[in-house]
């Protein structure tokens, strides 16, 4: 099939929406399907750019749900949108976050045939979604196929859109964690791993700096890498002075270096307050090997099966974080437990089973004629008008 | 009345005249869309009662399960749109009653199949009722009622059964 993939956030900033549109990507292509991508780009020289990849313009910075979101909406944009969409003649259409005001909505306004989108936020009361049900609703109307990715995403569309959508979860490349080997600078001590941007505070770090005198405590020679993008020198001016030296800033994290950031910790821990639709770093740190110690929020509940696969402590509680953080730390034949635990589930994501069930909804959907472009009205084409004096007049437009 | 008014009062009639060509349009594409998305549903429910028969091969003759099951899927494919809920629906409990009397050898591909169609089954059923649900708000919007804007198409029904066969599929292996 030819299949076109449209990711709204900018391509070269890591990312879960990414992340996803990569992995199903390449998926695809090993089943030996035909696909492309169109996403905005800041780099659209960069040597390591798929060649898959169709850049649709530069994104802006534009606040949204709690962080920094780049977009990509305008005139150029559009016209791109267009351009991509005419030269691919896809079979079908496969539009990511078609609500976030990027590429996946000029497409889904431009486009017509087999459109399928994922939906990926979990707000339980999205503010954008209410304000804009009315205008989005004629594009959203398009849509032939909606899958979302968790039982929250779905509730959000069935609550503010209307109608269903399939759940068909989040995948993990399960092959890429496996076996990964520990970063060279771990060492022997008891580590705890988080990964995530440092000053979104939805991600959790906060609450488990406040955990950690409690944790050095319980376990006197414990320490703490924090992976991720932001300004980590702010990070450590937040810690007591004799803390700072147990906590080690790695940066932002390249997408190959991962799985040995996760390899690298005896516990992985996942302190976010809310705002998650989807476990997928738990399920990578499962598929590396690494139990979990993550909130209780639905998301996570769902992926640790409720604390079979990992442990479950109170959202924003850094004391129960703490004995959490501790307990397992202390308890190697519990760890080895869970890690047993969180291979078994993560092999249930694996990417193999997610694009098999991608490409179900595909072929249920696809249509006798390929995606087609919405063209402007034009001289030779007077287009909307043409077809409105055809109705008044009783004439079946041509 | 000024020309001032006229012009505006034009302007508005020029509005109007554009919104509803425009919602005419939209509920063009959205019958187009329920009418593709019935034809997918068709087509699985077809593919589905396909697999139940061939699955009857398989079964033991005796059983009371087998005749129930040969039954409900010829009863399926001789299609019609009339009561088309409830045949599919005898189909899915007739599956469930026989299938785990699915011998465990030789099966795997009528049980593979059995298992396709049913997924098919649910996703198709799942966007036909979207599309229906997403009609029949635009249906049911006061200048679309007042002009008759959908001319003499039916009002689109959701297609209601029970295809939930898949725990069996599960529980037979």
């Amino acid at each position: 099939m030819r299949i076109g993939l449209v990711c709204p956030y900018t391509w070269d900033v890591p990312g879960g929406v990414q992340a996803h549109v990569r992995d199903l990507a390449e998926n695809l292509l090993a089943l030996g399907h035909d696909v492309s991508v169109l996403t905005p780009v800041d780099e659209p020289h960069a040597p390591d750019l798929p060649p898959w990849v169709v850049p649709a313009g530069r994104a802006v910075p534009v606040p949204y749900n709690g962080s920094v979101a780049r977009l990509c909406f305008g005139p150029l944009s559009l016209a791109r949108t267009r351009r991509w969409l005419r030269d691919g003649r896809f079979d079908v259409l496969h539009l990511h976050e078609p609500t976030v005001p990027s590429v996946s909505m000029l497409a889904m306004w431009t486009a017509r045939g087999a459109i399928v989108a994922t939906f990926h936020t979990a707000m339980s009361r999205s503010r954008v979604l209410q304000v804009f049900a009315t205008v989005l609703q004629p594009g959203l109307e398009k849509l032939t196929g909606r899958i979302a990715v968790s039982a929250a995403a779905r509730r959000v569309i069935m609550e503010h859109l209307g109608g269903d959508a399939v759940l068909i979860p989040n995948g993990v490349q399960v092959s890429r964690f496996a076996g990964a080997r520990p970063l060279p600078l771990a060492g022997p001590q008891p580590t705890v791993v988080f990964l995530g941007r440092v000053d979104e505070p939805r991600k959790g770090l906060a609450v488990l700096l406040e955990a950690l005198p409690e944790l050095v405590r319980l376990v006197p020679d414990v320490r703490l890498l924090v992976a991720g993008p932001g300004d980590g020198e702010a990070v450590r001016a937040q810690l007591p002075r004799e803390l700072r030296a147990r906590v080690e800033l790695l940066g932002l994290v390249a997408e190959a270096d991962k799985a040995s950031v996760y390899a690298s910790a005896d516990v992985y821990c996942a302190p976010n307050t809310h705002g998650e639709s989807f476990g997928i770093v738990l399920l990578e740190a499962m598929a590396t090997g690494t139990p979990v110690v993550a909130s209780d929020l639905e998301a996570f509940r769902r992926v640790l099966e409720d604390g079979r696969a990992g442990v479950l402590v109170g959202v924003r509680d850094a004391a129960a974080l703490a004995a959490g953080l501790g307990a397992l730390l202390q308890d190697p034949a519990r760890r080895a437990a869970l890690v047993e635990q969180g291979r078994r589930v993560a092999d249930g994501y694996d990417w193999s089973t997610v694009t098999q069930a991608v490409v179900e909804v595909y072929e249920t959907v696809v249509a006798p004629t390929p995606v087609e472009v919405d063209e402007p009205a034009t001289e030779d084409d007077p287009g909307a008008l043409r077809r409105l004096l055809a109705q008044l007049t009783g004439r079946v437009p041509t | 009345m000024s020309p001032g008014t006229y012009a505006v009062l034009a302007l508005v009639l020029v509005l109007l005249v554009v919104h509803v060509s425009w919602t005419a349009g939209r509920l063009d594409r959205l019958h187009a869309r329920v009418d593709a998305a019935w034809a997918a549903l068709d087509a699985a429910l077809v593919r589905r009662a396909a697999a139940a028969r061939a699955a009857v091969q398989h079964l033991p003759a005796r059983a009371p399960q087998t005749a129930a099951l040969e039954q409900a899927a010829a009863a399926a494919l001789q299609g019609g749109p009339v009561e088309r809920e409830g045949v599919e629906n005898d189909l899915s409990a007739a599956l469930r009653a026989a299938l785990p009397l699915l011998p465990e050898d030789g099966s795997a591909a009528v049980r593979a199949e059995l298992r396709t169609a049913a997924t098919r089954v649910a996703l198709a059923r799942s966007f036909h009722n979207s599309a229906v649900a997403d009609s029949r708000v635009l249906r049911g919007r006061r200048l679309v009622r007042l002009l008759h804007l959908a001319g003499h198409r039916v009002l689109p029904q959701h297609f209601d059964m029970d295809d939930d066969v898949d725990q069996a599929l599960r529980s037979a292996g």
